[in-house]
């Protein structure tokens, strides 16, 4: 396996359109690294020029040592899957599997000692007798796999791999990515535009728009400290709610006034926000759904518009000075549609932005 | 599979099973396949069989069997053996030899139709009559796909794409140059055009992760008959230019999806020309520094929202009004204006295309 290195990456199609701009990253040997970001953002561009399926504009790309820039995909020493794959619909899982090597004119027992290693770690021992019709989804996708991991590669490279399944067989094959990963202690880039994919997969992420990086973080750092608003936006679901309110100082304290409302704010956001002269200025302030709670004793009002009951946990909509926002309350709440709420929100666990920068000031 | 690796196999096979052996010569008696090394007729006996009226005949060591096509001597068979076991299975050699001949023949033959078809050879009767001759079906719809991969000469490519297809019999793969593999594509009643995109994004998918290529595909509209491949072909041909030139982005191009690429496409070159005259008075848009250039497109893509692209860019608002009135000065486009602005957008495309007629 290998490490990787991306400095200074630029992509710019002939037409002009700049797809990614300035990307950095070095990637540890064994890590699980998610490109994850709306579509459009420039994570399959970034994935397809470590493939060597485009070209680089300019920066340099490493795999261990050596500079890849102008080095054939079949040299690199990488396997994708991509989001749309067939298997070759006369041929057994075994022939499927080993076709690619066959292309590349591997002698016949190295290919079938690949192809029964990869069927051993992706349980398709069994089935390797089989057309690809007796086939189940998530065993297509397995074989789709297993083409992958016969090429022993360095690095894998995955590409919405899981877009074409159904909801329930992608939590699945979540979990088996997740149990390859561990088994083959791989070096593997995955991209999604799905942030639960990219949260319970990667080791790190690498948050995307608009060709450039936001954030490159743990999974848990990018929830809990969101380095600007998109990524605050973009990680979590339901998404982060967002509230403009005004800095004023009361006495000793620092509060966030929304409205009719005046929210303490904890000594050191307070600080933070002292220090950032944003004192007498609007800032957009952010807090998670779970941090709003729904209680009777709640400083703050406002009636329920939509209540949403999920079985472990109820979403409730309302509005706060205007804006929509979400709370993720037990299921035993009492409210309901139509029904007065009060609530309280937890201002430790509040985030603030520059309204303008849209940077964060305080987590 | 060619035909000689076909009648190759199958011989092998008889001797399996019949423990007799088999060759097949060719006009200037060579062999053309053969199951074993022993010594042939001579030439003078080979000579005498040509010219013999007898379809067969046989001595103590061999059998020797005419193989006609059309009245026309193609092939001598010689079996070893002089049993009447020899002569019989001699004799279902030779109808089996036929039979695989002229299936072979008929796909040659289909080859050549479709692509004859695809070049536009035949008129509206001519393309019917040959294609119920080798049924082929002339009512059923179809859609052209090209593929063109970056490395050239590509055997992994259209090696790759005959297996895809293999369980659709009824599909036409074939490569054009070094670079292009035209698939022309039987459809069933519910295939819609979003089938066709997914089937064209699959193969991009293939080609890159199996055959680690580079690869665009394009595909035509779809054929409601077989006079409309022809073009089909010229659509899903101009769909790779148009999208090579003003998509480059992308490596999916569907002739029904060309937006204003295609209109530009049309223009004749003098009139690109007059009209990159007009608006950079003389100049190009070589003229404008690629920051410039690029805070322009970041403009465009932001639906003309200054303070978007000031914060996408991390450039001041007042720079970027700056710049703005930098290119008004210059070329007269308020590009803060839609009207401006639009004009600005189609001299940018039309310039790619002009770059890319004079290279």
């Amino acid at each position: 396996m290998a490490s990787l290195s991306l400095q200074h990456i630029n992509k710019t199609y002939p037409n002009g359109f700049e797809a990614v701009k300035d990307f950095n990253l070095e990637i540890e040997d064994k890590e699980f690294i998610i490109f994850v970001g709306p579509s459009g953002c420039g994570k399959s561009t970034t994935l397809r020029m470590v493939a060597g399926l485009e070209e680089i504009t300019s920066g340099t790309l490493k795999i261990g040592d050596k500079v890849m820039n102008d080095v054939e995909p079949k040299d690199r020493d990488i396997a994708m899957v991509f989001q749309n794959y067939a298997l070759y619909p006369h041929m057994t899982v075994y022939d499927n599997m080993a076709f690619g090597l066959k292309l590349r004119k591997v002698p016949k027992d190295e290919i079938d000692k690949a192809v029964r290693e990869a069927a051993r770690i992706l349980d398709l021992d069994k089935l390797l007798d089989r057309k690809p019709k007796a086939l189940s989804g998530g065993q297509r996708q397995r074989v789709a796999m297993g083409r992958a991991i016969v090429r022993n590669p360095k690095v894998f490279l995955m590409d919405e791999p899981l877009s074409n399944l159904d909801a329930k067989l992608r939590v699945q094959m979540r979990i088996e990515i997740s149990k390859i990963h561990q088994r083959l202690g791989a070096t593997i880039i995955y991209v999604t535009h799905d942030q639960t994919e990219a949260m319970t997969l990667g080791t790190r992420i690498v948050v995307m728009k608009d060709g450039v990086v936001q954030q490159v973080d743990t999974p848990q750092n990018l929830y809990q400290k969101p380095g600007n608003l998109f990524v605050a936006g973009f990680m979590g679901s339901p998404q982060m709610n967002f509230l403009d309110v005004q800095i004023k100082e009361k006495g000793s304290d620092l509060v966030a006034v929304l409205g009719k409302d005046e929210l303490v704010i904890p000594a050191a956001k307070a600080k933070a926000l002292k220090d950032g002269g944003y004192v007498g200025k609007t800032v957009v302030m952010g807090i998670r759904p779970e941090d709003v709670s729904d209680t009777p004793n709640g400083s703050m009002s406002s009636t329920v518009k939509v209540y949403e009951l999920l079985g472990a946990e109820v979403f409730l909509y309302f509005d706060v000075n205007g804006t929509q926002i979400t709370a993720r309350v037990d299921p035993g709440t009492k409210a309901k549609t139509g029904d007065p709420v009060k609530f309280d929100f937890d201002m430790e666990k509040t985030h603030f932005f520059d309204k303008d920068s849209e940077l964060v000031i305080t987590n | 599979m060619s035909i000689q690796r076909t009648l190759q196999k199958c011989m092998e096979d008889w001797k399996q099973i019949s423990n007799l052996d088999f060759c097949l010569l060719q006009e200037d008696n060579s062999v053309f396949v053969t199951t074993c090394q022993k010594r042939l007729p001579s030439l003078n006996k080979l000579a005498d069989f040509r010219s013999d009226p007898a379809l067969c005949i046989a001595n103590s060591t061999y059998c020797l069997y005419k193989i006609l096509d059309r009245d026309e001597l193609l092939y001598i068979l010689i079996v070893w053996g002089s049993s009447e076991n020899a002569s019989t299975i001699g004799e279902l050699a030779v109808c089996q030899i036929r039979s695989l001949i002229e299936a072979y023949s008929e796909k040659n033959d289909k080859n050549a139709f479709m692509q004859k078809l695809l070049l536009g050879s035949y008129n509206e009767v001519e393309a019917f009559n040959k294609a119920k001759k080798l049924h082929v079906s002339s009512t059923c719809q179809r859609a052209v796909f090209l593929v063109e991969t970056k490395q050239t000469e590509d055997e992994h490519a259209l090696t790759m794409i005959r297996n895809i297809f293999s369980a659709r019999t009824h599909d036409f793969i074939t490569s054009v140059d070094d670079k292009g593999i035209i698939i022309v594509r039987e459809l069933v009643s519910t295939e819609t055009y979003a089938n066709l995109e997914a089937t064209a994004h699959m193969l991009v998918d293939m080609l890159g992760s199996e055959a680690m290529t580079q690869a665009w595909v394009s595909y035509s509209n779809v054929a409601d008959s077989l006079k409309e491949l022809a073009n089909a072909y010229k659509e899903a041909k101009m769909a790779l230019e148009i999208g090579k030139i003003f998509y480059s982005e992308k490596n999916v191009f569907g002739y029904r999806n060309l937006g204003i690429g295609r209109l530009i496409y049309q223009l004749p070159v003098e009139i690109c020309e007059m009209f990159i005259e007009e608006i950079f008075n003389g100049e190009s848009l070589d003229a404008i520094d690629g920051e410039t250039l690029n805070i322009i497109r970041t403009f465009f893509e932001n639906n003309l929202n200054l303070s978007e692209t000031s914060r996408q860019l991390y450039v001041h608002r007042n720079t970027l009004v700056y710049r703005f009135e930098k290119i008004q000065k210059k070329f007269g486009l308020d590009l803060r204006t839609f009207e401006d602005a639009m004009t600005f957008k189609l001299a940018m495309l039309v310039s790619g295309y002009l770059r890319y007629t004079n290279n």
